[in-house]
């Protein structure tokens, strides 16, 4: 009864895999346990190649776990989940109709029903009007809007937020943290968001869970109690920047001496 | 526009690089169409050049021919119509060949890129046939089909159909990881996937390959017709040629080239119609 509220619950995950060209087996994560309760918006942080874009393909299926269970528990007809991809990911040969509407032209529905339940999304995610372009002709920022209302088109209980604003320049992508919380606010889904941007994790999130270098595993899963709705103000407030310190310390002792790749990109 | 820029400078505004004074002469002996103009000026001039080196003895009008020559011998056998026969018959070989080639060549190709096993099955007979010149092949394709257009439709076929083939089988394999990614993250279908991802992914593949194939399947028109025909641009190139009839010789490379350049174009209104999704690239 209590895992039927829970929109995801991972045990024991670890991944390995060999390296092709020195056939060593690498453990990209230890062990990951997590759970989380519907409705919840949950970031995943830690330095690069730490395993957190791994673990979300885990659990979109993409990848199979080398061991360990994941549960997705979707509570209405749509379907458990749906990933929101890193940037330039739309398909260049299709338009935004075309890229929004692909979810649900996978689940078979007809084109044309597909456009007419695309087009709430889309103007949801403020590009009504750019039905008809193509990716190119479309700035980025715009571009990871077609991609997230791609992803909410068909109606996942859990959306899988991959770097989604990482290629994006500084104020594009605060823009498009302000119209996350917005459209999460009105979608109500629950969400991991996979970045390495400390002050995006903690602006976005419920929870923020650290992760460890390799081999990953959870350092910490820090709640976030800064109220709701957020505006970019939050940011310079004490509270915020204490939260950013506590996850900075976090990572920045995993970082080595030489600093292999650092937690801010 | 010396003291122009040299006055500009003194108000404060320092010369950039870009507004060099050079720079503004050159920029008022821009004309339209840029490419197209400097084009036939580079054609008229070399034509001019190529008549006066024949008129004035420079070189013997008996091998070189000139333009007004190969003019004269256009009006003579377009007038007369002896060379309509030569034409038709070899646009027929070539179209026949080349239509028979998409048709086979892209839809084997797109599916032999699908069956992993059967691309390696036939992957030698493909290479090895795109190594080998047709003119090696011609003299076998001639002897089964005999001196008729049959033999030239298999030459423009099989070269055109390798080099189809090859190319298909290469833009079946080009789709992205991402893309591919995103249509197994939604669930899609595998004739999806292959109709969403696959298909669009190989398009500039299968261009660049109609361009490759187009060029060499009139090769295989061309050299069928030296080594046995009666009629053919092939033939009638060659028959000049031995003749010692230079200008025909000449017009007949001339309606080649003519021949490849609409080819060209045309080539080049498919990629535009399949690749508006593209930005362009000038």
């Amino acid at each position: 009864m209590a895992e039927s509220t829970l929109a995801l619950r991972a045990r024991g995950v670890r991944m390995e895999y060999r390296d092709r060209s020195t056939r060593e087996r690498l453990v990209a994560i230890e062990r990951m346990d997590l759970d989380i309760p519907h409705g919840e918006f949950v970031a995943i942080v830690g330095p690069s190649g730490c395993g957190k874009s791994t673990f979300l393909k885990i659990v979109d299926g993409l990848l199979p776990a080398t061991d360990g269970e994941i549960e997705t528990g979707g509570l209405g007809k749509g379907p458990d989940h749906a990933m929101v991809f890193q940037d330039s990911s739309l398909f260049p040969w299709y338009t935004v109709m075309g890229n929004v509407s692909y979810g649900l032209v996978c689940q078979g529905v007809r084109a044309k029903e597909a456009h007419e339940r695309a087009m709430p999304l889309i103007r949801l995610v403020g590009l009504e009007g750019f039905e008809g372009k193509y990716p190119y002709q479309l700035s980025g920022g715009m571009q990871q809007r077609a991609n997230l209302a791609r992803a909410l088109t068909v109606d996942p209980e859990l959306l899988l937020m991959d770097e989604p604003f990482a290629a994006l320049d500084a104020q594009t992508r605060e823009i498009m943290q302000v119209e996350l919380l917005r459209i999460w606010s009105q979608a109500q889904k629950t969400v991991i968001f996979v970045t390495h941007q400390i002050d995006e994790a903690i602006f976005l999130s419920d929870r923020v869970v650290v992760m460890s270098a390799r081999p990953g595993r959870i350092l910490a899963d820090i709640s976030i109690d800064l109220g709701r709705p957020r505006a970019l103000d939050l940011k310079r407030t004490a509270a915020f920047t204490a939260y950013e310190d506590q996850v900075w310390k976090l990572i920045e002792n995993q970082l080595t001496p030489v600093g292999q790749g650092s937690a801010q990109g | 526009m010396m003291s122009q820029a040299l006055r500009r400078t003194r108000q404060g505004h320092p010369p950039s690089k870009r507004r060099h004074p050079n720079a503004d002469q050159g920029a008022r002996f821009t004309v339209p169409n840029e490419p197209l103009v400097y084009g036939v000026i580079g054609f008229i001039l070399v034509l001019v050049l190529w008549e006066v080196v024949v008129d004035v003895g420079l070189a013997k009008a008996s091998l070189l021919s000139s333009p007004t020559r190969i003019w004269t011998a256009a009006v003579a056998d377009f007038g007369s119509g002896v060379i309509w026969p030569q034409i038709s018959t070899s646009l027929l070989e070539w179209i026949v060949g080349f239509v028979l080639a998409i048709v086979v060549g892209i839809p084997v190709g797109l599916a032999l890129g699908q069956v992993q096993r059967l691309e390696f099955l036939v992957e030698p007979w493909i290479y090895g046939l795109y190594a080998t010149p047709s003119v090696a092949l011609a003299p076998l394709l001639i002897l089964i089909f005999g001196v008729g257009v049959e033999a030239k439709f298999a030459i423009v076929f099989l070269e055109g159909v390798i080099t189809l083939l090859i190319s298909t089988i290469a833009g079946s394999h080009a789709a992205d990881r991402r893309h591919m990614e995103i249509a197994q993250s939604f669930g899609a279908s595998r004739s999806l996937t292959f109709r969403s991802v696959t298909l669009p992914s190989s398009v500039p593949f299968i261009i660049t390959g109609l361009r490759i194939a187009a060029g060499r399947a009139l090769v295989g028109v061309i050299v069928a017709e030296f080594i046995a025909a009666n009629v053919g641009l092939g033939f009638y190139i060659s028959l000049n040629g031995t003749t010692l009839n230079s200008s025909r010789v000449m017009l007949g490379i001339l309606l080649l080239g003519v021949f490849g350049i609409a080819v060209g174009q045309l080539i080049q209104r498919v990629e535009r119609r399949f690749e508006r999704w593209r930005p362009a690239i000038h």
